[in-house]
């Protein structure tokens, strides 16, 4: 199986370099569709999908690889190497902002930058850290997950409540966006919030943004701050917004941030 | 309910007031819908709600429970649908309460759960008992074959003994020992191709053109040593070649010949019949005494099954017989059981008769 049906990469716009666009646990690359064609005209935009999600080859999923983030950030390095040109800049949202980590500290050469949007190494608080939930609250998760197991069975597509207010998508990406086999939904839900990377941080020595909203429940602007003194080279950049995405609740200021940060690390 | 982009209430009907235990001032304005959530609710409005309502506008069909005021929780479907008038957002959001759908998709999670556990347990207990049972098979044949050896000794022994003077007792002693390395020589023989027939490959058979009357007179020769105080008689009919295998023939005889002096009336003879015909030959075994029980003839082909009452120094691990019809049915042919009190007891087997050509070498 090759890494562009696997993933389902998409490649779109030109330039020097490339960015490379992660999304995180929850939905798919459809999530990038409002800040990517910021980048298009300068850059070269590979976007793609965590095996397991949105248009990706569900059969390619393996419990045991995709039990641990590195099994998703050796995908990254296969995607990088395939599809990218010249350095790479890494754009992961949430989980892939750690997944890209992963993959930059095992490759170092082939990364130029890190943005890193709603990041955080773990969301599990610990003595003298706040990741801002506790295990309940995992557990919680994982509950509600496995309690709405029919709505997100893979056979019964969410349908279309009257017109949609965006005329401009397409019908095929909204009756598979954020729809995922729900076993593999649990088990990178697991993955995901049990994960505890904070220990890599001091090692990433690549540029790195770190890009979140205000008021960001998943992650918490204490754990931006954390991640800032504990990176090498970081900036941290709050966008006045309430969610955690703030790529779709406020597309340009996070395009205007992801520019400001490149253009003063000279990348 | 109307909410903002950010969740906070606009406008909520009684309804929903009374579901969760809220005054409408307590919400419009004040508070936000996620906080109505669960932790786990919460976390999915922000990883799957928001950007899907971002992305399509619209949700359908997803199932949250909303906590009362007072701590319980209560199952919700949600449905919602969002407006942007000119940048101006507001969500419309309609829930009903779906208790019977939770009930329901629980017993459905169980019962999977349950099932999945069941098979695979029963997926290892098969593989455990396949593992037995190929394990078994395995050293029967090894042991037969390891045995084969100190038997041979112990039948060459006795027959030197018997070729000097011998007093007294030892003559019949002698002819003891011999009977039963015969039968032990016999039942190896047996125990082997039993695991051969069983391992797939099936009996091997090797037909050549034979002279059947006079393979089967020289397989009663020999049986006639095993046995000499008991009568034999060989009846011959009609002529001609026919194609088999003689050594199998000679097995078949012996295994035959073996369980009719076994089980039949001991001061009768045995007769042992064969017969060529225009289109098949067979060969018969017919001991007088008590009949096979009718409700034994239909099994009694099968491996494992003992005669009945069949006297302690005679008892078989009951192979000879399934030799017996795996021997015909590698040649094609049949085999069969007659029993009564008047006539005694026949088996017969047949075999088609095949023309030279079909030998799998020339002729013997």
């Amino acid at each position: 199986m090759s890494v562009q049906v696997r993933n389902n990469v998409h490649v779109s716009g030109s330039g020097r370099l490339t960015m490379l666009f992660a999304h995180g646990f929850g939905c798919d690359q459809n999530m990038w569709r409002l800040l990517a064609p910021a980048f298009a005209a300068r850059y070269r935009c590979v976007l793609f999908d965590l095996v397991g999600s949105g248009g990706s080859e569900l059969s390619a999923y393996e419990p045991k690889k995709y039990g641990s983030l590195q099994g998703y950030a050796d995908d990254v390095l296969e995607i990088a190497r395939e599809f990218g040109e010249g350095k790479i800049i890494f754009v992961g949202h949430s989980v892939s902002a750690m997944i890209g980590m992963l993959a930059n500290l095992k490759a170092p050469e082939l990364f130029a930058a890190q943005v890193m949007v709603g990041p955080s190494p773990c969301y599990i608080n610990d003595e003298g850290y706040v990741g801002g939930f506790s295990r309940a609250d995992i557990e919680s998760l994982l509950e509600t997950l496995e309690s709405n197991y029919l709505g997100w069975s893979s056979n019964m597509a969410p349908a279309i409540m009257g017109a949609p207010e965006q005329p401009e998508l397409a019908v095929e990406l909204t009756n598979s966006f954020c729809r995922t086999d729900p076993e593999i939904a649990r088990q990178f839900a697991r993955v995901t919030f049990l994960s505890d990377v904070r220990a890599e941080l001091p090692r990433l020595h690549a540029p790195t943004l770190i890009l979140q909203c205000s008021d960001d429940l998943i992650a918490p602007v204490a754990v931006g701050e954390y991640m800032v003194r504990v990176l090498p080279r970081a900036t941290l950049s709050v966008v006045e917004n309430v969610g955690h995405c703030p790529h779709l609740s406020a597309p340009s200021a996070s395009a205007h941030a992801i520019d400001a940060f490149l253009r003063h690390e000279g990348i | 309910m109307q909410t903002t982009a950010d969740g906070t209430f606009l406008h909520v009907n009684r309804t929903f007031c009374s579901w969760v235990g809220y005054e409408r001032a307590a919400l419009i304005g004040q508070r936000r819908f996620q906080e109505l959530l669960t932790m786990g609710g919460r976390i999915f409005h922000q990883t799957h709600w928001n950007p899907l309502l971002q992305m399509q506008g619209s949700i359908s069909e997803v199932k949250l429970d909303v906590v009362h005021r007072d701590g319980t929780k209560i199952p919700m479907v949600l449905n919602a649908l969002r407006h942007d008038n000119r940048g101006i957002v507001v969500d419309e959001l309609a829930a009903y309460v779906a208790r019977d759908r939770d009930k329901y998709e629980q017993e459905l999670l169980l019962s999977r759960k349950k099932l999945e556990s069941l098979v695979a347990e029963a997926t290892r207990l098969q593989a455990e008992a396949k593992d037995r049972a190929l394990f078994a098979e395995q050293m029967v044949g090894i042991v037969s074959h390891d045995l084969r050896n100190p038997l041979s000794a112990i039948a060459m022994g006795v027959a030197i003994l018997g070729r000097s003077e011998l007093f007294g007792n030892q003559q019949r002693v002698a002819n003891r020992i011999s009977r039963a390395t015969e039968r032990a020589t016999r039942l190896i023989a047996d125990l082997l191709d039993f695991t051969q027939a069983r391992s797939g490959r099936g009996l091997s058979v090797t037909r050549a053109t034979i002279d059947l009357h006079e393979v089967v007179a020289d397989a009663l020769d020999e049986l006639g040593q095993v046995y000499p105080s008991r009568a034999l008689t060989h009846v011959r009919t009609g002529v001609g070649p026919c194609s088999a295998d003689a050594s199998r023939l000679a097995q078949l005889v012996g295994n035959l010949v073996s369980n009719a002096m076994t089980h039949g009336a001991p001061d009768q003879p045995v007769t042992v019949s064969s017969s060529l015909l225009q289109d098949s030959f067979s060969i018969a075994v017919h001991n007088y005494g008590a009949p096979i029980p009718v409700e034994s003839q239909g099994k009694i082909f099968e491996a494992m099954t003992r005669g009945a009452g069949a006297p302690a120094s005679g008892r078989s691990v009951g192979l000879g017989l399934f030799i017996v019809r795996e021997i015909a049915r590698r040649h094609g042919g049949t085999a069969e059981v007659e029993s009564s009190a008047e006539l005694g007891t026949t088996f017969r087997v047949t075999f088609p008769r095949l023309p030279a050509a079909l030998d799998d070498e020339g002729p013997t």
